[in-house]
């Protein structure tokens, strides 16, 4: 079932936590919806699930139902809460089948579907056991088991994996990714953690301020992001300022602090105007000749395992992270070291200043 | 799923009117019963106080109070009173709160139970039982003129100070607790973030842990203040007349002269504006409202040396024997026969007893059956208003909130006055006014024993998370279902505390009642006031001992199912 928000504005007192909002989600798509805390992600997501119905303004349809002015037990959704929200008085099958009991289903039916939801999370044995017994990964399943027996329309996700031990994020990020799909049903994802999100959405909203930034699938996020904040949230970038000098279709040629330097052309970016250029750390290479040549001293070599990053700092006082991507056959070089970094024109974005 | 959604949706629009207007409704009664049986009335004191007899405007009589020396000295005699009643239940509060929270001796588990008993009795059961051991003719000072040939016996309780004594050991657990509950939610890491930045010793416990502890001291202080100062029936069984309370009582009951009930009138709406000044007071110093929670933090408490141990149990001792005096006194009073001008009864007999239980039963039957329907009332009416406080932002939650912080402070004198003037008048459909109905008892126990109910409900609500009862909303369960099915099951424990609390507190309200009661309607307290008074001490005796078992099992319970952590129920 597809989803189609239209200018969705909502307010707590004097600020506006979402302002008009207007995306569409496809059927059977995975969306998420990111940003820094506060920037609006979980209230747009609880407009969907109905928690803050009506909107102070705009549109809510679920496939062809509208549903701003519904109460959420009547709009068919599954949600997954960021603290799992498991009743602590009821057993794992008190849980989960909770809303089928509402729903007056027969006892057959109910254990049939009880079985199905601790097949597909993995959960089979532990229907006797209470909340306060299990692991924050079963919990978190539980809870997923809890919202996916209602066979919902649509599935909502806030923050699920923010409670979990970084190694169980990684695998449980896989199970919901293959659940989603097997199960093809239209789900929203909110995070906070961009790796999160460029790992299992097919797109994802940029939220700041209770806008939407931007909206695109993640290797677009990542390699064309629209603005600086969104260059910034997602991945790391070097932000280098100056002013645009020359437009042509290819590129750009921006006066910055550190020299002339060629960049990949914006079309929000005109000729005399302030801009920023955004070069991730992996495409600055340390040596080598090309369009744009910085000279400067390594400060710090900061070892990760599967790459090395040093801060480099330029005669100009500005400091530009570059990623070795292979340090096995690297020897780190000493602070104080002179090095040179080039970077073609095509991996320096041209983004408007903010 | 078609279907399925046109269904929810023909469901949701037949239910949106229903879903939408019993809230409302319900959410109007709550401000009605608010505003009829707790604005109206105090309204209606401070227009008399400001009125003449033809209805027009005048501070006459508050001009009149101020020119009285006799009254500008009770005024200042329970000012006087309540303040030093604060400061001993503070000091001797605080003692036994750091004592039980933060050393290890032996017998502590047993002295913080112990520390519930003064409790347990009412003040004026309390000063039943002081009488009969520390009277003139009690026993010690039956044993002192036999040992030491006194002459004159000595005046331990007859007197102010004799008020302040009872006072401060009736109300000193109101301090310790409300401190033991403090101590008990300092995050230890607090303490030890001082010591290391060098805070030591008395520096750490008056820059760190005292300033931590002051919002529920300062709760449990207002609360003293407002009980000494508001008491009336303590100060007259001790013969003391020149208090504030005791003469509004004395104004008010003696029907005769208008001028004099007028000033009865004058004099309550006085101690409602004091009392609002000191609740502000407060409030601005720290904020009352500001609920405690139920979770409390891990304590290493410090093991005392042998020195230390003696000390500390030979202090509590000596308090908690001092508290159970009044026990002694009221048990012996209640069995004896005979009791006079001898150390104890020299002869014993149930015939009290059997008086008041078998002859009489109305005193107990009153009691139970006002209590009941005033915790119905106060769980009817609490746990929504709790509801609404912690869970939605419903326009004059704030009002609500404050009404409530505001019947703590009320006294129970004053507000027992505005009844009998607020609903003199007659019922519509009845002829007769409100005032000649018994269910007016539990309604006025019942407004003055909300805030129990609906703090306790408030402070567990508190602890299930929102997200609760969304989760259930989502997975398709409104509202009401949700609360029933999720909300009540988890919070159904703090509802109990807070009601028993309420129930306890109603068996022992005597000030409002004292005023309302007409024949037949006599609860224990007005039973054992009117018995004290026309000289049957025995059967007083025997009423009060009633209601210290009755209060017991109360007790016992709410401990059962709370643990001893109650402070956060006085603050």
């Amino acid at each position: 079932m597809n989803i189609r928000l239209l200018g969705i504005v909502k307010r707590f007192g004097s600020t506006v936590a979402v302002d008009h909002a207007t995306v569409e989600v496809g059927d059977g798509e995975l969306f998420t919806l990111l940003g820094p805390s506060g920037c609006g992600k979980t209230t747009l997501l609880r407009l969907i699930a109905g928690f803050y119905s009506p909107p102070d303004e705009g549109e809510i349809h679920f496939g062809d139902r509208r549903v701003e002015a519904l109460p959420p037990y009547q709009r068919n959704i599954g949600m997954v809460f960021q603290n799992y929200a498991l009743w602590p008085h009821m057993t794992v099958r008190g849980n989960i089948t909770y809303g089928l009991r509402l729903r007056k289903l027969t006892a057959d039916e109910i254990e049939r579907r009880l079985a199905d939801g601790l097949r597909q999370v993995n959960l089979v044995g532990l229907d006797d056991r209470y909340p306060g017994q299990l692991s924050g990964g079963q919990q978190q399943r539980v809870a997923l088991a809890r919202a996916l027996v209602l066979n919902p329309d649509i599935l909502l996700l806030d923050e699920p994996l923010s409670n979990l031990d970084a190694k169980i994020r990684v695998h449980v990020r896989g199970e919901i990714r293959k659940l989603q799909k097997e199960l093809g049903i239209t789900t929203i994802y909110v995070t906070h953690d961009q790796e999160e999100a460029l790992s299992l959405s097919d797109r994802v909203a940029v939220m700041r301020d209770g806008k939407i930034l931007q909206v695109a699938p993640p290797k677009t996020l990542y390699e064309r992001p629209v603005n600086r904040f969104v260059a910034d949230f997602v991945g790391t970038n070097n932000f280098i300022s100056g002013v645009c000098r020359e437009r042509t279709a290819e590129r750009t040629l921006v006066e910055t602090p550190l020299g002339r330097l060629a960049g990949r052309p914006a079309d929000t970016v005109e000729v005399g105007a302030r801009c920023v250029l955004a070069v991730r750390p992996e495409n600055l290479a340390l040596g080598g000749d090309g369009e744009n040549v910085v000279e400067g001293r390594v400060s710090l070599a900061a070892y990760l395992g599967n790459t090395l990053r040093y801060d480099v700092e330029t005669a100009a006082g500005l400091v530009l992270k570059v990623d070795v991507r292979d340090p096995w056959n690297h020897d780190p070089l000493p602070a104080g070291h002179a090095v040179r970094l080039t970077c073609p024109a095509s991996v320096a974005l041209t983004l408007p200043d903010e | 799923m078609t279907t399925a959604g046109a269904r929810t949706e023909v469901v949701a629009r037949r239910g949106v009117h229903a879903a939408r207007l019993a809230p409302a409704l319900g959410y109007a009664l709550i401000w009605l019963f608010l505003i009829v049986f707790l604005v109206y009335p105090l309204g209606r004191i401070f227009y008399d106080a400001l009125t003449d007899e033809s209805g027009r405007f005048t501070a006459a009589h508050f001009i009149g109070f101020v020119h009285d020396a006799f009254y500008l000295r009770s005024l200042a005699n329970s000012l006087l009173l309540g303040l030093a009643t604060v400061a001993c239940t503070s000091v001797l509060g605080f003692a036994v709160a750091f004592l039980l929270v933060r050393y290890e001796f032996a017998g502590r588990n047993l002295f913080s139970y112990l520390t519930l008993i003064p409790i347990i009795s009412p003040p004026l059961v309390g000063v039943l039982g002081f009488t009969f051991i520390l009277g003139r003719a009690g026993t010690v000072n039956v044993l002192l003129m036999d040992w030491l040939d006194l002459v004159k016996p000595i005046n331990f309780v007859y007197g102010i100070h004799g008020v302040l004594l009872v006072e401060t050991l009736h109300l000193f657990p109101m301090i310790a607790l409300n401190v033991v509950d403090a101590l008990g939610k300092i995050d230890p890491s607090l303490e030890e973030a001082a010591e290391s930045v060098g805070a030591r010793g008395w520096r750490k416990l008056r820059t760190i842990t005292l300033p931590l502890t002051t919002p529920g001291y300062v709760a449990g202080a207002l609360l003293v203040f407002i009980w000494t100062f508001s008491d009336f029936a303590t100060p007259l069984v001790l013969g003391v007349h020149d208090l504030l309370a005791s003469q509004a009582y004395l104004n008010i009951v003696q029907f005769v002269d208008r001028r004099l009930f007028r000033m009865g009138i004058v004099i309550s709406a006085l101690m409602v504006v004091l009392a609002l000044v000191f609740l502000l007071a407060a409030r601005h110093y720290v904020a009352i409202k500001d609920y405690s929670s139920l979770s409390y933090s891990r304590i290493s408490r410090r093991k005392l040396g042998p020195l230390g141990q003696a000390g500390a149990i030979g202090f509590l001792s000596a308090v908690m024997l001092l508290s159970f005096i009044p026990y002694l006194g009221v048990a012996l009073a209640s069995v004896g026969r005979g009791w006079s001008l001898t150390p104890f009864p020299v002869q014993y007999t149930l015939h009290s007893f059997e008086r008041v239980i078998v002859e009489t039963p109305k005193y107990i039957v009153n009691s139970l059956l006002y209590s009941g329907l005033a915790v119905a009332i106060c769980i009817l009416v609490g746990v929504p208003i709790a509801w609404l406080l912690g869970r939605t932002r419903v326009p004059g939650r704030d009002a609500l909130d404050a009404l409530n912080t505001l019947i703590l402070a009320i006294p129970g004198t004053a507000i027992g006055i505005a009844y009998i003037r607020a609903f003199h008048v007659e019922v519509p459909g009845f002829d007769r006014a409100l005032t000649s109905f018994w269910i007016i008892i539990p309604i006025v126990l019942a407004v003055r024993r909300l805030p129990y109910t609906v703090r306790g409900t408030y402070a567990s609500l508190l602890l299930v998370h929102r997200s609760m009862e969304e989760a259930a909303a989502s997975v398709g369960a409104p509202g009401l279902r949700a609360f029933r099915d999720i909300t009540l099951p988890l919070i159904w424990r703090g509802v109990l505390v807070g009601s028993l609390f309420s129930f306890m507190t109603s068996l022992q309200e005597a000030s409002a009642v004292l005023f309302l009661s007409l024949g037949g309607w006599e609860t224990i307290t007005v039973g054992i006031f009117s018995f004290y008074i026309a000289g049957s001490a025995s059967e007083a005796a025997a009423l009060g001992v009633i209601l210290i078992v009755v209060a017991s099992v109360s007790l016992i319970v709410i401990n059962r199912i709370a643990g001893t952590r109650m402070g956060g129920m006085f603050g």
